[in-house]
């Protein structure tokens, strides 16, 4: 169980307190406070250096995220209309209108798809499977989650766009999404599942309850907060994704429509972005078109994000 | 208190229950000692991988009898105990020699359905473990999973069992609560009440009273000498004095070898066994 429990990616239950608590006992009981030697300069000089290092890290990480959002805000807030959300796109004027509907739809889409093979998978491997093929079967997900999205997009493209003759559209788009969402909700599944504590699942077993009992009215209902989040985290990553896109749903002005799946390139935000923006379009029109879409999706994944947390936060003030 | 009929069991039930009575005594003639026997253990060797914990256990369990399991850490007396009911079945590495008969009939005939047999072979852990939902679906959790009671029945079901551990009175204006809120003494007759609700024949007990306090562990006891005879009840205790006071019989278990195994007082007072005696008298010091 505890193997399982380690590389948890939503964070959900783990940091529950128990090592913090343990570390500062086991630092009070050893001697009382008059006994410990002097701090040496030298060990403090170290201590002073490491902080600042820890600092310096925190800082590189920081600073690109807000220079990034302060970036965005800045360059769509000055010249947003609310209006952009539902007027639709003409040439390299007009709206979000197509765009916004396109990036909706392939999301959910592939969220549908990747939820649904991913819980499977994960309630699988955590429940049934077992030895090496547990492992292999892992270890094919971990390998999924490194690859790069653009290989996977090729890889689409090859394969759906040209194989199949389907043409740039919804379909392949969904399909390539759904793929590089797979790994974290698995993950997240998987995990979720390994944290329903064993004394849930024997008591159960002892009243002679039948496992699929125990799946439906214990263990998935422990582990749903947990999965949830892992589908958010998931839609915040894949909502974004722009290389997968450029191979399988190209970019055009039409609306998203569910009777022509392939053979219809669909718009959507990321490719917005990228294709209107200054470097691709002098027409400052569209560079607009393509801050505020970067607007759009920014505040899209920091509700997800936000949404994740207070799920987290719920579910663990419930816990117990 | 041991006359009081315990509300779980239906009166129907006890016709077929004491039916079975000679049946078992017919069908386990290597039964040791005299009188209606409910488990039986037929040279029964248990281990994990490379390691036997149980050797060649041949011991018989009285019918509506308190039978209490001693014996020093790690002698295989949780084992022994989650045989009874097949939870070491799925353990990796587990491999088995003779049998458990129930009523004469091994447990792992092909014809016993392992649902069915937990069902008639309840448990209760040495920490309480109800369920995460209210406190009302915890006792009704079983005996809506196993058909039964219905919708309709579910309140009723769960007040009697609840007023069979004493517990009704607490927490009737709580039912819809989680059990977590519950100290843990009260968990454990709701897990115990969850238990009773399924309507077993055989009640197994590990170490139930070892995280509650003397008064929470007197109320458990109390409540198992009411539980016989109509429900048999094997418990397994670090505390020879419990044994003393709830045990009819008692099975001295030492290094996965059963070494002695009679009336309670007994084996308390005149062991036959040297190792037993050393065990009893240690442990009062
Ligand atoms: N799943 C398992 N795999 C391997 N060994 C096990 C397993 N379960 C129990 N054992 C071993 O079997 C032996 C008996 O364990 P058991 O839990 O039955 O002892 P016990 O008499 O209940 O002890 P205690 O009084 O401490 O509860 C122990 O040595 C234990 O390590
Ligand atoms: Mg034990």
């Amino acid at each position: 169980m505890s193997e399982r429990a380690g590389g948890r990616p939503t964070g959900a239950r783990v940091a529950s307190g128990g090592h913090g608590a343990s570390g500062r006992h086991g630092g009070a009981s050893r001697s009382p406070e008059g006994m410990w030697p002097p701090v040496s300069r030298r060990r403090k000089a170290g201590n002073l250096v490491f902080w600042l290092l820890c600092a310096l890290a925190l800082a590189l990480v920081i600073a690109p995220t807000l220079w990034l959002a302060v970036d965005i805000i800045g360059k769509a807030v000055g010249n947003w209309q609310w209006n952009v959300l539902v007027t639709r796109t003409d040439q390299l004027q007009g709206g979000l209108l197509q765009p916004l509907l396109g990036t909706l739809v392939i999301a959910s889409g592939a969220i549908l798809i990747a939820s649904i093979v991913s819980i499977l998978t994960g309630m699988y491997l955590s429940e049934y499977a077992t030895g090496p093929l547990r492992s292999v079967l892992r270890g094919a997900y971990e390998v999924l989650a490194g690859i790069p999205s653009i290989v996977l997009g090729l890889v689409g493209y090859v394969t759906l766009v040209v194989g199949l003759h389907w043409g740039y559209g919804l379909l392949p788009a969904v399909l390539v999404l759904s793929v590089l969402a797979i790994p974290y909700i698995t993950k997240a599944t998987e995990s979720s599942l390994a944290q329903v504590p064993t004394s849930y699942r024997e008591g159960a077993d002892a009243l002679g309850l039948p496992p699929s009992w125990t799946m439906r009215r214990i263990v998935l209902k422990s582990a749903v907060p947990g999965i949830v989040t892992g589908v958010l985290i998931a839609t915040a990553i894949i909502i974004g994704e722009t290389a997968p896109l450029i191979y399988t749903s190209n970019f055009s002005d039409v609306n998203p429509s569910l009777a022509h799946v392939t053979h219809l390139a669909v718009p959507s935000l990321p490719y917005m972005v990228y294709y209107f923006s200054f470097l691709a379009q002098p027409i400052k029109h569209a560079n607009i078109l393509s801050a505020d879409a970067a607007l759009v999706l920014l505040v899209f994944v920091l509700v997800l994000i936000l949404l994740g947390r207070v799920i987290v936060a719920w579910s663990r003030r419930h816990a117990e | 208190m041991s006359t009081q009929a315990d509300p779980a069991q239906p009166a129907e039930a006890a016709g077929p229950v004491r039916g079975r009575v000679d049946q078992a005594v017919v069908t386990a003639p290597h039964a040791a000692t005299a009188g209606p026997v409910a488990l039986t253990t037929a040279g029964l060797t248990l281990g994990f991988g490379t390691r036997t914990i149980l050797s060649d256990v041949c011991v018989d369990v009285r019918r509506g009898a308190v039978t209490a399991l001693i014996g020093p850490t790690g002698s295989g007396k949780t084992t022994l105990l989650r045989t009874f009911n097949r939870m070491n079945d799925r353990v990796s590495g587990y491999h088995r020699k003779g049998d458990v008969l129930l009523d004469g009939r091994s447990i792992w005939h092909p014809g016993v359905e392992v649902m069915e047999l937990r069902r008639r072979i309840g448990m209760l852990f040495q920490r309480p473990n109800p369920f995460p939902m209210s406190i009302m679906e915890n006792v009704v959790a079983g005996a809506r999973a196993h058909r039964l009671v219905g919708k309709a029945g579910m309140k009723d079901v769960a007040e009697k069992h609840l007023t069979a551990v004493g517990l009704w009175g607490a927490v009737k204006d709580r039912l819809k609560d989680s059990p977590f809120r519950l100290s843990g003494g009260q968990q454990q007759l709701l897990c115990l009440a969850r238990a009773l609700a399924v309507t077993p024949e055989v009640l197994l007990l590990d170490e139930p009273t070892s995280s509650l306090d003397p008064a929470a562990t007197q109320a458990i006891e109390e409540l198992v000498r009411t539980l016989v005879p109509d429900i048999t009840v094997i418990i397994v205790t670090h505390n020879l004095a419990q044994a003393l006071r709830v045990a009819d019989r008692t099975i001295f278990l030492n290094q996965g070898r059963m070494v002695e195994n009679g009336e309670t007082r007994q084996l308390f007072e005149h062991p036959a066994e040297e190792e037993t005696a050393h065990y009893v008298a240690g442990r009062f010091g």
